[in-house]
């Protein structure tokens, strides 16, 4: 199906605004799958680590994950490459209508899919409706669960309290997360940049998955400038991105097929 | 049975209770509301005003604010670069924590007063950046001796000056009244 992205009224708008601000691709061809990624966003983001009984429920929180599918029928099977799956940003995401207490909200500043946890209340409708998949609810207050804490001197100590990033939030029970584009790092460079009096350069911050990757399959920067990297790569030949015929307009392009 | 507890509440005595009940809950939140509008016990009673006095700048001792989101609460080393002169340090009961904790090297546990919720990212330094000066948001320092806050800090009151400041300019306004500039 194609879609006239030059339509007047509502969908003219979006389609003006379809470039948005922040972007990024990643590489297929060149990522190894290793799970860099996966680790470096839950120690940058502090995510919870659930356990094995709520990982059993699928209750994992990732805002990243690497997917692979299966291709042809067995015996005759081919894994198709490594598919790092985040929070695609959409210009025009599902998610956002179907909030009742509007906590996840469109950024006019940065162009990002916000979510505002003091905000939410829990309904996890968004989640239903993301066709990426990528929300995680917090069933309970991981980081605060006295069974997973030590005894020391009569107080209880939790274990990874000294690793949380003070620029995250530590979300509590009951509120829906999802990849942010590291905004506190877009906060932190722009907030930089302008005491220096100056903006924010290609390739001066970048996320933490795209910092952690090894092969630098992951490129993150400005999609609306044309001369940084991250818009030359997403509009490579290579380029695909995913769902596109639902209209969401990904920010995040796969590069695959070289 | 229920309707024995009920006919017993009906009668004048079992009315009483009831009020002396209610009161008792009432107090009891009035009380606990008044709680939270106190200023915190402090390891020392820190004189501002004192201080303000002197002619220090705010800056002096919270140093962060003009650099990065955190203000800081100084160290006591900061106090005794000028303490240690003191002669009234060696003395003062009121100044003892602070000499104890120099001599020990052990850190004094400051309560900190003006803080925000953990959804809440708060910066110091585009504010220090705008123009703000510290007493438009923590008061008149000059006035009290341990910090107090001077109204509460909840998001209608953080808007009210986004807003104010961010006037006609369109793109101001977006900025400074986007859901992400503050809570992720």
């Amino acid at each position: 199906m194609k879609i006239d992205l030059n339509l007047v009224g509502a969908k003219g708008a979006i389609a003006e605004a379809a470039e948005g601000k922040w972007g990024m691709t990643i590489d297929q061809d060149v990522c190894t799958g290793c799970q860099a990624c996966v680790a470096a966003c839950a120690m940058e983001n502090n995510l919870s680590f659930v356990g094995e009984e709520d990982a059993g429920y699928g209750r994992t929180q990732h805002w990243i994950r690497i997917e692979r599918f299966w291709e042809g029928e067995y015996p005759e099977i081919k894994a198709t490459p490594n598919q790092p799956m985040l929070c695609q940003q959409c210009g025009h995401a599902p998610c956002e209508p179907v909030c009742p207490v509007f906590a996840t909200p469109h950024s006019d500043a940065e162009q990002l899919n916000l979510q505002v946890y003091n905000r939410c209340v829990g309904t996890r409708y968004c989640a239903n409706n993301c066709p990426y998949q990528v929300r995680s609810f917090n069933w309970r207050d991981y980081h605060i669960d006295p069974f997973h804490a030590n005894m020391v001197d009569g107080k209880l100590v939790f274990a990874l309290h000294n690793q949380f990033n003070p620029d995250v939030t530590v979300r509590r029970r009951g509120v829906m997360e999802k990849c942010t584009f590291c905004i506190q790092r877009i906060h932190k460079a722009q907030d930089t940049a302008k005491a220096e009096g100056r903006d924010v350069f290609d390739g001066e911050f970048t996320t933490a998955c795209a910092q952690a990757c090894p092969a630098d399959a992951i490129t993150f920067g400005r999609v609306d400038h044309h001369e940084s990297l991250v818009s030359q790569l997403s509009h490579h030949e290579r380029g695909v991105k995913h769902l596109e015929e639902l209209n969401t307009l990904p920010r995040v392009t796969y590069l695959k097929g070289a | 049975m229920l309707k024995n507890i009920f006919d017993w509440l009906k009668q004048p005595l079992g009315l009483i209770a009831v009020g002396i009940f209610f009161l008792s809950v009432f107090s009891v939140a009035l009380y606990g509301i008044s709680t939270t509008q106190q200023a915190p016990a402090q390891p020392i009673e820190f004189p501002h005003k004192t201080h303000v006095g002197f002619g220090i700048q705010c800056l002096y001792c919270h140093p962060g604010a003009s650099k990065g989101p955190a203000a800081g609460i100084p160290s006591q080393a900061k106090c005794w670069a000028c303490h240690n002169q003191i002669e009234k340090t060696q003395t003062s009961e009121l100044l003892a924590p602070l000499k104890n904790a120099v001599l020990s090297g052990e850190s004094i546990q400051w309560v900190p007063v003006a803080i925000v919720p953990d959804f809440v990212q708060f910066n110091h330094r585009p504010h220090i950046a705008a123009g703000k000066n510290c007493e438009e948001c923590h008061g008149d320092m000059s006035q009290v001796t341990i910090a107090e806050n001077p109204q509460v800090f909840n998001m209608g009151w953080c808007l009210d000056c986004h807003l104010k400041n961010a006037g006609d300019d369109v793109e101001k306004k977006t900025k400074l009244t986007d859901c992400g500039t503050c809570h992720y």
